[in-house]
């Protein structure tokens, strides 16, 4: 199969399987303190653990590029940061129509919230920086610290429910204390998987997009022919 | 480390001292400004003095924390480009570098920081039985801006959005730094919950530590 053939199947599959993760969502039985607005579980911890994932993999491809110094880690971790601050939003704007739900509000100065959007912040900084710098290398080196550095912003927005007792439940997944039915959990757990594969797909066609923005910026920078007094210049260091 | 890496470091800190004291940026500007900003907020939020006290620690925080991330990306923006090749060229160790400007900053904000915890507690007054926690928290908070600072300002270094951009990505990065420094000092508990907090803080400062040592070489390679 070729590269592109791969590519479709993975659009197809994924595709294929959120829409059965969402089927299984609306045949799981209903919650009963909560009703139907229950059901913006399967789509709130799906997209809220795809952020996390989505900046954890800009982590480790910043690192990579930093040991590597290969440029296709810095176009993941990139892409994948992209990818993060489009399901941030989402999630924190599902979690605003469930609270609006349950809470009775849309936005309350709960840590989980306030700290979400916190990082969201972050990771938007982190793209501003990489279209304030048009060298792919200078970008890359530079991005990549900030992509470390986001991580340290994860750890009080994972925590926030443990640290202040305030309205958003803890954590959903506390592997030795699960505090939910069977079918629930499956549905959670196959809406969870279903997710995680879009995210795949996204990042791939995302990085191909990457790819040839890179390829493209190349062939600008090899278009532009020498100007008179450019073999002169004031000695300097680095690639930039 | 050896004593060359040390000395560099020293004289990185010292020229960074020196340039304050000669221009006074932190003395003449950034703390009256500070005061100011103390000043506007019982004009904002009204001038109930048990409001005031109760808001007080958190207010002293977030100027601290606003006005320490400019302080702390000006102080390392000051150079220009040909002044950053020099130094690389001289072949100062660019984590001696990091050190240097990250001490320099410290310092100026940690002077800041006292000045502008004295006026609060004049202008608002703030309850001070747990002031030792201050002795903690402000040097704790002051570390951990600078080093944001630094790294932050190595990152945007010549790009042309720098100013603008420096900013968004520091005072994110620094609310553990807000909500350690807040929660240790309002939370006053004899058990020693506050502990806790200080950790949190400790542990942000040990790894933008980290992160700035391993990010100095390539940052000078790019600028």
């Amino acid at each position: 199969m070729t590269a592109r053939g791969r590519l479709a199947w993975l659009d197809i599959t994924a595709v294929i399987a959120v829409v059965g993760a969402l089927v299984f969502a609306m045949v799981s039985p209903r919650v009963e303190s909560q009703g139907d607005s229950a059901r913006m579980l399967f789509i709130h911890v799906p997209t809220i653990w795809l952020a996390y994932l989505a900046f954890a993999v800009t982590f480790v491809a910043s690192i990579a590029f930093l040991v590597t110094r290969k440029l296709k880690w810095d176009l993941v971790a990139g892409s994948s940061a992209e990818i993060g601050v489009v399901f941030t939003t989402v999630a924190i704007i599902g979690g605003m129509i469930w609270g609006k739900a349950t809470w009775n509000v849309y936005w309350t100065w709960d840590a989980r919230l306030t700290l979400t959007a916190v990082m969201l912040f972050v990771y938007i900084g982190y793209l501003a920086l990489r279209r304030a710098i048009p060298d792919p290398v200078a970008r890359a080196r530079r991005s990549s610290v900030l992509g470390i550095l986001g991580l340290v912003q994860l750890i009080p927005v994972h925590f926030s429910v443990t640290w202040w007792r305030t309205l958003h439940q803890t954590n959903t997944f506390r592997p030795r204390d699960i505090q939910m039915d069977g079918p629930i959990l499956a549905a959670l757990l196959v809406s969870v998987a279903a997710f995680t594969l879009v995210y795949a797909a996204l990042l791939r066609r995302r990085y191909q997009l990457a790819e040839m923005e890179l390829e493209a910026h190349r062939a600008a920078a090899a278009a532009e022919g020498p100007v008179a007094g450019d073999a002169v210049s004031a000695p300097t260091i680095g690639s930039t | 480390m050896n004593s060359g890496f040390w000395r560099q470091a020293m004289a990185v800190a010292r020229r960074d001292l020196e340039r304050e004291r000669h221009a006074g940026e932190v003395v003449w500007v950034t703390i009256p400004f500070g005061a100011i900003a103390l000043l506007l907020v019982p004009l904002a939020v009204g001038i109930n003095q048990d409001v005031l006290s109760r808001i007080g620690t958190g207010m002293l925080f977030v100027v601290v924390m606003l006005f320490g991330v400019l302080t702390s990306i000006r102080r390392t923006n000051i150079e220009t480009p040909p002044q950053r090749d020099a130094i690389a060229l001289l072949g100062i160790d660019p984590v001696a570098e990091f050190a240097g400007k990250t001490a320099a900053s410290a310092v100026v904000l940690l002077v800041f920081e006292v000045v502008m915890a004295a006026v609060a507690v004049a202008l608002y007054g703030i309850d001070i039985s747990g002031w030792w926690w201050m002795i903690i928290v402000l040097p704790l908070t002051a570390i951990g801006l600078a080093e944001l600072g630094t790294i932050s300002g190595a990152i945007a270094a010549s790009v042309q959005a720098g100013p603008a951009l420096v900013p968004l990505l520091v005072t994110p990065l620094a609310i553990p730094l807000l909500l350690g420094a807040t929660q240790t000092v309002e939370n006053i508990d004899p058990d020693g919950g506050n502990l806790s907090w200080l950790v949190l803080m400790a542990i942000v400062v040990l790894v933008l530590a980290i992160v700035g040592v391993l990010t100095a070489r390539p940052l000078q390679e790019t600028r």
